[in-house]
């Protein structure tokens, strides 16, 4: 029995990050440091996925060091992974996810796995970060990778990217629109402003949170200028030329 | 007080920092020298250029020139910045957190002192001073977000779940109206405050939390799981019961949602019909998915179980999905359910071949069905609750015969060969599976690990090297350790020790236990990065699955392993110049052993030079492409300098001791433990380990022979113990 979790959302299941990376040199010739792996998950915890063989005795909830659980219930074998992030600078300006990486032990191959895995990450796309579509890229030769995201989950070619891999393979810059299942975020909000009206006659809109209000504002900038050319930042650069999915 | 300088001097002074935090750093060195001919004992400029040396990789260099500033100015909060600093690049974290101390004493207004102190006692664990810090911080910047949510974290982290709560809340008091749902930062913080009620156990206040605000939130999976499990766990069955539906909606590939489905409609556990019933349903709304349809076989019995197999085993069958059997393995602990598949799938091998082709069923399928089926069985005969490896044999020769081109299927044979005990007719079988598909990494890792168990590790490394950057610093090898390829240096570690090749074995376990170290290392960005991301629940679970990083398996397997090594190299020193071959350890002086030992290390020499050549030719080939950052060559990459180590024991504890904080539930660790300590004459350690092997398995058979031989070095003793001790080991001895 494979189970599909979330890794880093709720419940997470990050102490299999590891496994993951295992999963990845494994089965594929694209490989990132552990620190890779740990920047997707807490950048964007809601979007990747793991598959998970079900323990027999089922699963343990992490306790503290040497609790009851058996190394197997509190690390099950991992199959399957989808690491997926959103582009952070797309070149059309349109906000879109990407997968990085995409794999399924051998052993566990054709059993939907890859499928359910890019499906969970896809809607997550559209609903936490408005992708307004995921793309991704696959080698030419890669038959049954193609036949999964082109017949089975409806991407398109999008172009064909000459020696994208570092062996000089070409890749299919493939992509699949997402908006479809994005939530309304205009109506969301619209309610909130009503429900405000109905009860918050009362509602303390004293001096200083004003000004507090504005002082955000300012920091918010700095922060955006701040938050370039840190450790994390340079290792995405240096990791992403170094290694290609 | 800072040492005055000219208004010009002062002036380059500004330029020196600028260069140093536009990373230019040879600019920098230049106009720090420029102002110290005229000053050359100004504290701060020194101190800088202290910095930048130390950025450039020199660290001596760096250190010393840190240590005339401080000496020329005793009360620049700069120079005990940068002492702090240079302490940090070293990863003396006790050390830079004092001299941040200092320079913060000196200007306790500072933020980037503050910021720095303060991302040390994060990674240190130090939440007390982590408090202290963030307490200023937030006082000093109160408007910024990330500041509140620091501090929370901070209370968190230390325990203090209502102060943390509290925290978050006053933040969101002073918030004059709603963030618009794409305010993720916000987003994520609400979530973040509601799983603090829920881990204080306060579920009702987070259900109701989470009902108010959750519809707004955007990480739509976790709310949906968090009110689930909320509404399971305060007995609401009703609603838990749309909320479980409602994700099984999402991801019908999940048994815990089955599981907490079938607990919130109450159907007990033997009401097998009903229990089908709600599978069935998911199976019509998923036709496409795998868990309603296998889960029943797991429950189910009899001629129900039966039918059900049935439809599930052809149905996979006919699809040639190569993992059903992988699938279906567990439910062998029950012997009917493991004889009825047994007896299901020899039937379906056993109809006669109809020729020509029944309705629908062209006759390709039909040989697919059958190869398939004749590889289920090889499986099964292969698998240790249902061995038969003669009958294994037949069946996957049979497939293959089918089949011949199928990767899976000649993957089997080499397993079943295993299972014989050829690990080299293994190999072999398992290599002709990687030619079937060479365009496939996981068949050539297999193949890589077969030839491993099989103690050839050079066939091994060729094999991944046709998956690896070869260009990379050390070659394949060198790759694999950058990529942190855990299994592959575990395995390779594995097969030295079995050819009592220590220093090569030990080498792979320290390489292990080095990226265990970096994966440690690794959080430390993070302390800030996860603050101004705002993903903050994410952060939290990666800060605690950090302080329990090393319970992982793969540190255990590793750490064991290295113990026998060291075990294995105290009790035979001459194993440091190289496998001995048998006997030839027996007398200490016999002739025999001197002439061993001279191969010995005639043969390490011939290697050292081999490894010394393949350097120089990459080396040769490297400065060819030269591009810009060396990277350091390993100098010790045979392992000959851990394997000549005096004190064999002692540094097997560096293994042992993390191994018993973090898997004392491990009777291998414990036996293990017992046996190093034993050899350091430390007994009551010793006498520890062997209650905590009592402790899980009172009938371990190594226990019983480490009692004995316990209790015959006790007696053995020419001094008797110091009587504290002897009282501790006789009252636990007895307890045993
Ligand atoms: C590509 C890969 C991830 C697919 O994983 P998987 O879990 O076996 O895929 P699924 O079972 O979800 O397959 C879904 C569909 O994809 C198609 N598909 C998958 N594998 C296929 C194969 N070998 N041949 C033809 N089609 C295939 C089928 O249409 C399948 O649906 P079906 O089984 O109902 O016919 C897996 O083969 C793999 O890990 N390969 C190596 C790594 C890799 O190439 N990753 C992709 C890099 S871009």
């Amino acid at each position: 029995m494979v189970d599909i979790v979330p890794l880093s959302s709720y419940p997470s299941y990050i102490d299999l990050l590891p496994s993951i990376q295992t999963c990845n040199i494994t089965n594929l010739p694209e490989n990132y440091f552990l620190k890779y792996y740990l920047y997707h998950a807490l950048t964007w915890p809601q979007l990747s996925f793991v598959a998970v063989v079900r323990p027999k005795n089922g699963y343990s909830k992490h306790t503290a060091p040497g609790g009851a659980a058996t190394a197997s219930e509190q690390y099950p074998k991992v199959v399957g992974y989808v690491l997926a992030k959103m582009e952070e600078e797309p070149t059309d300006g349109v906000a879109h996810g990407h997968i990085t990486s995409l794999s399924v032990m051998r052993t566990h191959r054709r059993l939907g796995i890859a499928e359910r895995l890019m499906r969970m990450s896809q809607r997550a796309m559209a609903e936490s970060h408005r992708a307004q579509y995921v793309s991704l890229h696959v080698r030419m030769s890669n038959t049954a990778a193609l036949r999964l995201y082109r017949d089975t989950l409806g991407f398109k070619v999008e172009t064909v990217e000459s020696k994208y891999y570092a062996d000089g393979e070409d890749a299919y810059a493939m992509r699949m629109d997402l908006t479809d299942m994005w939530m309304d975020w205009a109506e969301i909000e619209r309610k909130d402003r009503l429900r405000a009206e109905k009860e918050g006659k009362d509602a303390d809109e004293g001096e200083e949170v004003g000004e507090l209000g504005t002082e955000k504002e300012k920091e918010k900038m700095v922060k955006v200028r701040v938050g370039r050319g840190l450790g994390v930042g340079d290792l995405v650069e240096k990791n992403e030329s170094q290694t290609q999915a | 007080m800072p040492q005055p300088l000219s208004s010009k001097d002062a002036s380059l002074f500004r330029q020196v920092v600028r260069h140093y935090e536009n990373k230019q750093h040879k600019k920098g060195i230049k106009t720090a020298e420029q102002i110290l001919r005229k000053n050359p004992n100004h504290g701060d400029t020194l101190a800088m250029k202290a910095l930048i040396t130390s950025n450039l990789g020199q660290q001596e260099e760096a250190f010393a020139m840190a240590k005339e500033a401080l000496k020329n100015d005793m009360k620049s909060h700069i120079c005990w910045h940068v002492y702090g600093l240079l302490y940090r690049a070293e990863k003396n974290y006790e050390e830079a957190i004092k001299a941040y101390r200092f320079a913060l004493r000196i200007e306790p207004e500072s933020q980037p002192i503050q910021r720095d102190l303060a991302l040390l006692q994060m990674q240190m664990r130090d939440y007390q001073g982590y408090i202290q810090s963030r307490t200023t911080m937030l006082q000093a910047r109160p408007a910024f977000r990330q500041n509140w949510t620091a501090l929370a974290i901070a209370h968190h982290l230390a325990g203090d779940l209502e102060e943390a709560e509290k925290v978050l809340t006053t933040y969101e008091e002073t918030l004059k109206s709603t963030p618009p749902v794409s305010d993720m930062e916000h987003s994520e913080a609400v979530l973040y405050k509601n799983s603090i009620m829920a881990e204080a156990g306060k579920l009702e206040k987070a259900l109701e939390h989470l009902e108010t605000v959750g519809h707004r939130i955007t990480d739509v999976l976790a709310v949906m799981e968090m009110k689930a499990d909320y509404l399971l766990r305060l007995d609401r069955k009703a609603e838990a019961e749309v909320a479980y539906t409602a994700l099984l909606d999402r991801n019908p590939e999940n048994s815990m949602y089955y599981d907490a489905l079938i607990r919130a409609k109450g159907i007990p556990d033997n009401d097998h019909k009903a229990l089908k019933a709600v599978y069935d349903s998911w199976v019509e709304k998923n036709p496409r998915g795998d868990a309603p349809r296998r889960i029943p076989l797991d429950f189910l019995e009899g001629e129900d179980f039966k039918q059900a197999a049935d439809a599930y085993l052809q149905r996979m069958l006919k699809k040639g999905v190569p993992s059903l059997f992988a699938n279906i393995k567990s439910l062998y602990t029950n012997t009917w359910k493991r004889d009825t598949v047994q007896e299901l799938v020899e039937g379906y091998v056993s109809v006669p071949q109809t020729n020509g082709s029944t309705e629908g069923e062209a006759n390709g399928d039909n040989k697919d069905f059958l190869s398939s089926s004749h590889y289920f069985l090889a499986q099964h005969y292969n698998y240790h609750l249902s061995r038969n490896l003669t009958k294994a044999m037949e069946h996957v020769d049979k497939a293959i015969e089918l089949s011949p081109k199928a990767v899976e299927y000649q993957m089997t044979k080499a397993r079943i060969w295993k299972h014989y005990g050829n690990l080299e007719k293994a190999a072999e079988e398992m290599e002709k599976a990687r030619q079937l598909d060479e365009k496939d990494r996981y068949i050539n890792s297999k193949a890589a690990k077969y030839q491993l168990r099989n103690n050839d590790n050079d066939k091994a490394l060729e094999n991944m090297s046709k998956f690896t950057r070869n260009e990379a610093v050390g070659g394949a090898m060198g790759d694999l350790h950058e990529m942190q390829c855990v299994w592959y240096l575990t395995e390779d570690g594995e097969a030295y020790l079995r050819q009592k090749k220590l220093g090569l074995a030990l080498k792979r376990f320290h390489g292990i236990y080095n990226i265990f170290d970096t994966w440690q290392e690794d959080q430390f960005d993070f302390h800030s990065f996860s603050l101004r991301k705002g993903m903050v629940r994410a952060y939290v679970d990666m800060v605690r699955w950090e302080d329990r990083l090393r319970q992982h398996p793969f540190f255990t397997r590793a750490a064991l392993s290295a113990i026998r090594a060291y075990l294995l190299l105290h009790d035979q020193p001459d194993l440091a110049h190289g496998p001995l071959p048998n006997g030839a350890d027996g007398d200490a002086d016999s002739a025999e052993r001197k002439k061993a030992l001279k191969k010995a290390k005639k043969e390490q020499e011939r290697l050292e030079k081999i490894e010394a050549d393949k350097r120089a030719a990459r080396k040769a080939a490297s400065t060819k492409g030269g591009d810009g950052e060396v990277k350091k060559e390993d100098p010790d990459p045979l392992g000959n300098k851990l394997v000549q180590t005096q004190d064999p024991l002692k540094e097997a504890s560096k293994f042992l001791t993390p191994l018993l904080e973090f898997s004392p539930k491990s009777i291998e660790a414990q036996n293990l433990g017992f046996e190093v300590y034993l050899r350091r004459g430390k007994y009551a350690l010793a006498l520890k380990c062997l209650s905590a092997a009592h402790a899980i398995d009172a009938s371990n058979p190594t226990l019983h022979i480490q009692l004995l031989r316990f209790r015959k070095a006790l007696d053995g003793l020419s001094e008797p113990l110091p009587p504290q001790v002897a009282e501790v080991v006789n009252a636990e001895f007895q307890a045993i």
